[in-house]
């Protein structure tokens, strides 16, 4: 059989080339039985298209970020400052830990296996201008960013002390470069570069929210495949998802150095500063989005990942 | 697979010769794929009906809007009847205007749709009003707009910046210079065929009733004069991004049309509602199976492979520019815009290095074979726009928009493949 | 029904224009911009892409690229090619309208929400199979016009 496999970078990025490498053992596991073809840069639909594609069983694959249209309680996945650093993302988005688990069961829900959850970077904030206060959240900045439509980076960004501007992604570009908005949050160094290079003064790594992507099948053409074909898809999966946490943190310094080496100015915050702002986020934000999906629900994912 | 693609592009081409409505004309197509090669068509409404939510079509029928406004409220006229001391005395002078006024349009938009949404509406009435043949004036629209995806922003260079990992404002340099060469094309050939038009001509007014012409025509289109200041100052300004100028754009001329110019009442009020919304319905139905259709052929990797076939033909550059162009030309038959450099650019960019064409280069070749997909029939959304728009049928705007394509886009497309100064100079000048 | 469609379609794109006018204020001039006022226009507009479509429909003023009517001479010829060209949008429109009352029923069974103000999305979802169905109405009375004007003339003749 062959997969479709859809994601949302160009060819070439390093999702790109670490799925040539998942297909290529897929591949080989299978002896030819299944072949994986990638399409690059969301030729087949935006990731909230694609998860419904998915869903309904026309497309068969994707590595992407979670669409929560579907479900409100998806929105765990986005919650901002649920970590702090590498270690304790990887104790709450990696294998068994408590987002993990509970984006599997949501995605079960909707007729998509997940398998496995695959992490970018921590977020921040692209500025075409210089940065105010970077690291006091309770400085008022005056600068308007874009904000994705998304809600808890609406009330990240405000709370940040951002004006947050709901701008569509295709218009981004242009209204950073005339000045309807100043600056950009939502994602990482990463996507940074690769779409913001040209209008990013100064990056700010104030690790907003820590980006993970999920691989997904839908649940029917795994339940379908021979079994021997499936255990070796889910271990190459497995394989996947580890090489991945792996090298994430190193990729997204390369990529800092890559926006400073293209003229960005990367302001570095203190420990304390990024507490600062993690304290204050937690304290505005939470409570709103956990009342949005379920406080009773929200709040025992967020425990267990406190213990 | 390739078989059922082309049928499935024969049976488009049939039904359009028929007379049958474009949006089915692309559902025939659908039919064939689905039943012929066994595509699924699951999930494939809900794909393209997403796609119609997209904010850059949205800008569409806003401008749609203001150009009828601007059109049945006299506005226009005004506007018209002030430019025409400076060009009125000139034979093909109005076509210039259109054209450039296309390309300022190109500047506030980043896409191809936007010039002939809001100029066609409101100077395809003038321009047959002085004795262009109406159909012609559609053509020249219609081609013109294409500007929107050639003088920066534009949506096009953007994706194209972004699968390529090249710098976004380096591509938008590049295809500058050919948008501007596009532009002069036009101009020329538009004095060209100009002559043999039944033109009505003003006499240009001398000396001191020059300057009482100017200050009077000049006074009466000072509310008029504004609306493009505020356009483009708005968006130049960083108060607006285009979209949002469309509106303001509406919401600008509605008391002026009412209060000022007074050729707007409620009737003709409505009347130009109904009338911009039903072109847009028309032409979003239209767009919402052709990308159903295209991607089927993304799902069946058609495009990938028609590149495959090319690339094995020959390694002699010029034949390979020449054969690429060609692709490209038949892939914006078929393709919309951005999709086909979603797909193609990141196939054909190793290529194009190994000959020595840079990306900056490549994505002005890109960029204007792209644009010119836009007036290439079968899957012709802009002319098709413009024909709703102008209402002339596209069979009649199908011949003067060939004479525009070979004057204006071919020897552009041309030069861009074999003068890489043309796309290159600008990017050097600022430092890509 | 002509007065209807002009109130209907204007109110709808002017709702669009100035959904699009207060964020510009709201966020220039107020500096405080609505969250979700993008995404609830999403609903006035896929309405106004379908129902204007509709409204081409009824007024029988969809884009045709009709080049064979050039080398036909009479009118029944034309008659003629006109019922077949509405035979097959017909067809094929109503295999399009089945797909999308498929797209329908999904979308009344997963009950998507917006992204911040949960509006569900199924409330936009549903215009496609309306305007799918209302167009499919116009179509098959412009074939029962054509076929009609064939007979008139046949027994005029
Ligand atoms: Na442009
Ligand atoms: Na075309």
């Amino acid at each position: 059989a062959t997969l479709k496999i859809s994601h949302i970078r160009p060819q070439g990025a390093i999702v790109d080339l670490e799925l040539k490498d998942f297909a290529a053992n897929v591949d080989k596991a299978t002896e030819g039985d299944v072949k994986v073809k990638i399409f690059a840069a969301s030729a087949l639909g935006d990731y909230t298209t694609v998860q419904e594609r998915i869903s309904v069983g026309a497309v068969d694959m994707a590595v992407q970020p979670a669409a929560t249209a579907a479900s409100r309680q998806m929105q765990i996945t986005y919650f901002p400052y649920v970590a702090a650093n590498w270690e304790q993302a990887k104790v709450a988005y990696g294998p068994g830990g408590a987002i993990y688990e509970a984006m599997k069961g949501l995605y079960a829900k909707q007729d998509i296996t997940m398998l496995a959850a695959y992490p970018v970077y921590f977020g921040g904030v692209a500025l075409n201008t210089d940065a105010v206060s970077p690291g006091n959240p309770n400085v008022d900045k005056g600068i308007k960013v874009r904000v994705p439509g998304i809600k808890s980076f609406q009330l990240t960004s405000d709370s940040l002390g951002y004006i947050s501007s709901p701008i569509p992604f295709s218009e981004a570009f242009t209204a950073v470069q005339t000045g309807v908005v100043d600056g950009v949050i939502g994602s990482g160094a990463e996507g940074y570069y690769a779409s913001f290079r040209d209008v990013t003064k100064t990056y700010i790594p104030v690790n907003t929210h820590f980006e993970a992507w999920y691989m997904l099948i839908n649940s029917e053409t795994l339940a379908d495949m021979d079994a021997d074909d499936r255990e070796a898809l889910i271990k190459a999966a497995k394989e996947f998802e580890a090489k991945r946490w792996e090298r994430a943190e190193s990729d997204q310094s390369d990529y800092e150095q890559k926006l400073a080496e293209y003229g960005a100015t990367i302001v570095k915050l203190s420990d304390d500063e990024l507490a600062a702002a993690a304290k204050k986020v937690r304290a505005e934000v939470w409570p709103k989005i956990l009342d949005d999906i379920g406080a009773e629900w929200g709040q025992g994912v967020l425990d267990q990942i406190a213990n | 697979m390739i078989e059922v693609a082309l049928m499935a592009v024969a049976v488009l081409v049939i039904l359009l010769t028929l007379g049958v409505p474009l949006p089915y004309c692309f559902g025939g197509g659908l039919m064939v794929m689905y039943f012929m090669g066994d595509v699924v068509m699951k999930g494939n409404m809900l794909w393209g009906f997403q796609q119609l939510g997209n904010p850059v079509l949205l800008a569409i029928p806003l401008f749609v809007l203001a150009g009828t406004i601007m059109s049945v409220s006299g506005i226009a006229a005004s506007l018209l009847r002030f430019v025409n001391i400076f060009v009125g005395h000139l034979r093909g002078g109005l076509g210039v205007v259109a054209t450039i006024s296309c390309a300022l349009i190109g500047a506030i938009s980043g896409s191809g749709l936007t010039g002939v949404a809001a100029i066609g509406p409101l100077l395809i009435p003038e321009m047959e009003k002085q004795g262009y043949p109406r159909e012609y004036a559609t053509a020249l629209i219609a081609n013109a707009s294409l500007l929107g995806l050639l003088i920066p922003p534009s949506v096009t260079m953007i994706v194209y910046g972004w699968v390529t990992d090249t710098s976004i404002l380096a591509c938008f340099l590049a295809t500058l210079g050919p948008g501007l060469l596009i532009m002069a094309n036009f101009s020329v050939v538009n004095v060209w065929l100009a002559r043999k038009f039944p033109l009505k001509l003003e006499d240009r007014p001398k000396g001191e009733e020059f300057v009482a012409e100017v200050t009077q025509r000049g006074f009466k289109a000072t509310p008029a004069l504004l609306m493009p200041v505020i356009i483009l100052g708005g968006i130049y300004g960083g108060i607006m991004t285009p979209t949002e100028a469309a509106a303001v754009a509406v919401i600008y001329a509605i008391p002026v049309g009412f209060l000022i110019y007074k050729g707007l009442d409620w009737k003709t009020f409505l009347g130009a509602g109904k009338e911009a919304s039903t072109s847009v319905g028309a032409i979003m139905v239209m767009i919402l199976f052709s990308m159903i259709l295209s991607q089927m052929f993304v799902l069946e990797s058609i495009p990938q492979a028609i590149v495959e076939s090319i690339f094995a033909i020959t390694d002699n550059k010029v034949v390979l520019l020449i054969l690429i162009n060609v692709l490209l030309f038949l892939v914006g038959m078929v393709v919309n815009d951005v999709t086909a450099i979603i797909l193609i650019a990141p196939l054909l960019l190793p290529l194009m290095e190994a000959i020595g064409i840079s990306p900056v280069q490549f994505a002005a070749i890109m960029g204007v074979n792209t644009a010119m997909g836009g007036v290439t029939p079968p899957y012709a959304s802009i002319l098709y726009l413009g024909a709703r728009i102008g209402k002339v049928k596209v069979t009649k705007v199908i011949r003067p928009a060939m004479i525009l394509i070979l004057t204006g886009y071919l020897p552009v497309v041309f030069l861009t493949s074999f003068w890489s100064d043309l796309s290159l100079y600008l990017p050097r000048v600022f430092g890509y | 029904m002509n007065r209807f469609a002009s109130l209907l379609l204007t109110g709808l794109i002017c709702l669009v224009a100035l959904g699009q006018f207060v964020q510009v204020i709201t966020r220039y001039v107020l500096e405080v911009p609505v969250m979700g006022l993008e995404e609830s226009l999403l609903y006035p507009t896929l309405w106004l892409y379908m129902l204007g479509a509709v409204n081409a429909s009824r007024e029988n003023t969809h884009i045709r690229a009709n080049v064979l009517e050039i080398f036909l001479k009479t009118p029944k010829q034309h008659v003629v090619l006109a019922i077949v060209a509405e035979v097959v949008s017909l067809v094929v429109g109503c295999w399009l309208t089945y797909w999308a009352w498929r797209f329908t029923k999904y979308s009344w069974r997963v009950w998507k929400e917006s992204p911040t103000l949960y509006i569900p999305t199924f409330y936009v979802d549903i215009a496609l199979v309306v305007g799918m169905v209302l167009m499919m109405i116009y179509t098959a009375y412009h074939l029962v016009q054509h076929v009609r004007s064939l007979f008139d003339e046949e027994s005029q003749s």
